[in-house]
């Protein structure tokens, strides 16, 4: 695990996150899909996000991207500072010239995130001719390298490939590749991995890093697996119904968890542990009572108290504020101080 | 290498022969389909040099002869050689159909890629869309036809405005399922622009279908502008067209039936040649369909 940077080190954050509210406008209510997240992004850091579905990981990546449906998403507050831009108030024309180009985005499904009908050399080509001013054959020269780079095998041949002609893997990859052509400074994946087989998802979270600091940029990897997130991030936000419940540096979280939702995600991963296994007592898997709640309509107190074991009259009466625990560590609960330690074997 | 090359001579030898042979024998209608059209079309462009007489030459003392060496279709009431106008008549029938299913699908395909694609357009286009399609194609021709006078310029034009609503529906249906697709979003999450997601994007995925519908659009055109000629309302009758060919001919329909059903069976087989076409067409142009043939 990579060391951890100390705060006197570090740097300007490339990508300040304010205060975000991103509300879906439904026929049952305003759904408060993201209410009031900040977050930060470091040059060359690895953020993992994690939390159940429907926490609003993948809201507050669209909304960064501004690419939240705009028929019923709205981006109602907050700040979304890219270097020294405010991207919420850049013209469309400004935006599309950052996105692709300096902030890029790699979805959850390879499948159907190519164009069936565009070889895959071309929509890498795409990509490149929209963000710099390449001839179209050295758009695709500059495809054909991408590929070679993503260690797709043959990179000449299968630029002229149809993305129907690749495996699931493959094309993440050529969706990799699509992402960093222009060298981007920020690199948002939602889920990358979670359409593959198991045997893929390793190869394509090195390949990502791999690619990470080749070019040096800032990733925020969007999961809902923590296993992922221990062997890629350097930080990592916890979300829960549309709100950052916790913050912390990769080992901080690991090692003491603050919040009862973390330790509810944590005691649901399946944990190999020979001590107990030898010693015949085995550990069951626990799991959170309950699903996210719906978003819907105003809610009173902390939004994780119907599902939390801890939650008290304060919890249901009020959000509890963000707190910085340890260094770097923040926790938004109001038991944080008083929790049991956790027992992790 | 040494072994390939031994084992598959010929296939080397004339590689699109053989992909030609195997396309034949894949699609047998499609192939006859084309043969046929190709042999219509070309017809109708040589019809000078197939051993034609003016169309529209007037000869009175050889009124309605059965078909004979010299007239190898017969003559009309006019004396004119039947053979020359159904050969020359393929022009006008064939110059409609492409042209009205090449100005149906243009007009169509760019208002449908924005309608489906931009929801306000959408709301108001398609209403108008839904009152043109209130209104049967032939009245509407007539209508148009009758508002200027007869050429077969208008008659394209008037032929194709009742076809575009038609259009119109199809693509805006193929994009709006096609902008819910994930591709569509992330090609937008790389920075590309509204007219560029329309034409790189959604236009070659609409294309297949878009296609087999032009050729639908020839098909009927070639018989709505046979229908509007007999009806007298279509080409100027000194212009052979099937059309009018037929219409001239129904009164002697009982005495010398073919003279009906010659240029019928030739707007027959145009039509259906065009639709087998279509049928292929549409296999061909799309590439999941094309790395099987």
């Amino acid at each position: 695990m990579a060391a951890l940077p100390m705060a006197a080190e570090r740097r300007a954050p490339v990508l300040t996150v304010t205060d975000l509210r991103t509300h879906f406008h439904t026929r049952d209510g305003v759904v408060r899909a993201v209410d009031g997240v900040s977050l930060s992004l470091e040059r060359g850091e690895t953020l993992g996000v994690v939390g159940e579905s429907g926490c609003g990981k993948s809201v507050t990546a669209l909304s960064i991207m501004r690419l939240v449906p705009p028929a019923a998403g709205r981006i109602v507050a907050g700040s979304i500072r890219f270097d020294d831009t405010e991207l919420l108030t850049l013209s469309a024309a400004a935006m599309r010239a950052i996105r692709g180009n300096r902030i890029s985005m790699i979805f959850q499904e390879p499948m159907s995130s190519l164009n069936p009908v565009m070889s895959v050399g071309r929509q890498i080509a795409e990509t490149v001719a929209l963000h710099q001013n390449l001839s179209r054959r050295a758009a695709l020269d500059r495809a054909i390298e991408m590929l070679s780079l993503v260690k797709i095998p043959e990179a000449r041949r299968r630029a002229t490939e149809y993305p129907h002609q690749l495996s699931g893997g493959m094309r993440q990859r050529v969706m990799i590749a699509i992402a960093m052509a222009c060298t981007p400074t920020i690199l948002i994946a939602d889920e990358p991995t979670t359409a593959l087989d198991v045997t893929i998802q390793a190869q394509i979270l090195d390949l990502m890093l791999e690619m990470k600091e080749r070019t040096g940029a800032a990733v925020m990897l969007i999961t809902h697996d923590l296993g992922v997130i221990a062997e890629t991030a350097q930080r990592v936000i916890v979300m829960y119904a549309g709100r950052k419940v916790e913050e912390a540096p990769v080992e901080a979280l690991f090692a003491h968890p603050r919040h009862p939702y973390t330790r509810g995600l944590m005691t649901s991963i399946p944990r190999l542990n020979r001590a107990a296994a030898e010693s015949g007592e085995s550990q069951r898997l626990t799991e959170i009572p309950g699903v996210v709640p719906s978003l819907i309509g105003v809610d009173v107190g902390c939004t994780f108290a119907p599902r939390c074991p801890y939650a008290s009259e304060q919890c249901r009466a009020a959000f509890p504020p963000e707190v910085e625990a340890a260094p770097g560590h923040f926790v938004a609960c109001w038991n944080a101080g008083s929790l049991p330690e956790m027992i992790r074997a | 290498m040494t072994a390939a090359a031994t084992t598959l001579p010929a296939a080397d030898a004339s590689p699109s022969r053989a992909r030609f042979v195997a396309f034949v024998r894949r699609h047998p209608t499609v192939a006859a389909g084309t043969v046929l059209l190709l042999l219509i079309v070309i017809a109708s462009i040589a019809a000078p040099w197939l051993g034609t007489v003016d169309p529209i030459s007037i000869n009175p003392s050889h009124r309605l002869r059965d078909p004979s060496a010299e007239h190898w279709f017969g003559t009309d009431r006019f004396g004119r050689d039947l053979y020359s106008r159904v050969m020359y008549g393929g022009r006008v029938s064939l110059l409609v159909g492409l042209s009205v299913a090449a100005l149906a699908t243009l007009i169509g395909l760019a208002i449908g890629l924005v309608s489906g694609y931009l929801r306000a357009v959408d709301a108001v286009v398609m209403r108008v869309m839904d009152g043109m399609m209130a209104i049967p194609a032939i009245m509407l021709a007539i209508a148009l036809i009758a508002l200027s006078k007869a050429s077969i310029a208008i008659v394209i034009v008037a032929v194709a405005l009742p076809e575009v609503p038609r259009v119109v529906r199809l693509v805006r249906s193929i994009v709006l399922t096609l902008r819910e697709q994930p591709y569509i979003e992330a090609a937008t999450a790389i920075g590309t622009s509204v007219p560029r997601i329309l034409l790189r994007h959604l236009l070659p995925n609409a294309l297949p279908p878009l296609v087999v519908q032009a050729t639908y659009i020839c098909a009927s055109a070639v018989l709505i502008e046979a229908a509007l000629s007999f009806l007298g309302a279509g080409t100027p009758p000194e212009i052979p067209s099937w059309g009018n060919i037929m219409a001239e001919a129904r009164a002697y329909f009982q005495l010398k039936p073919w003279m009906v059903l010659i240029p019928g069976v030739f707007l027959a087989v145009t039509v259906l040649s065009i639709n087998l076409v279509g049928d292929g067409l549409r296999d061909m142009l799309d590439p999941r369909l094309a790395r099987r043939m």
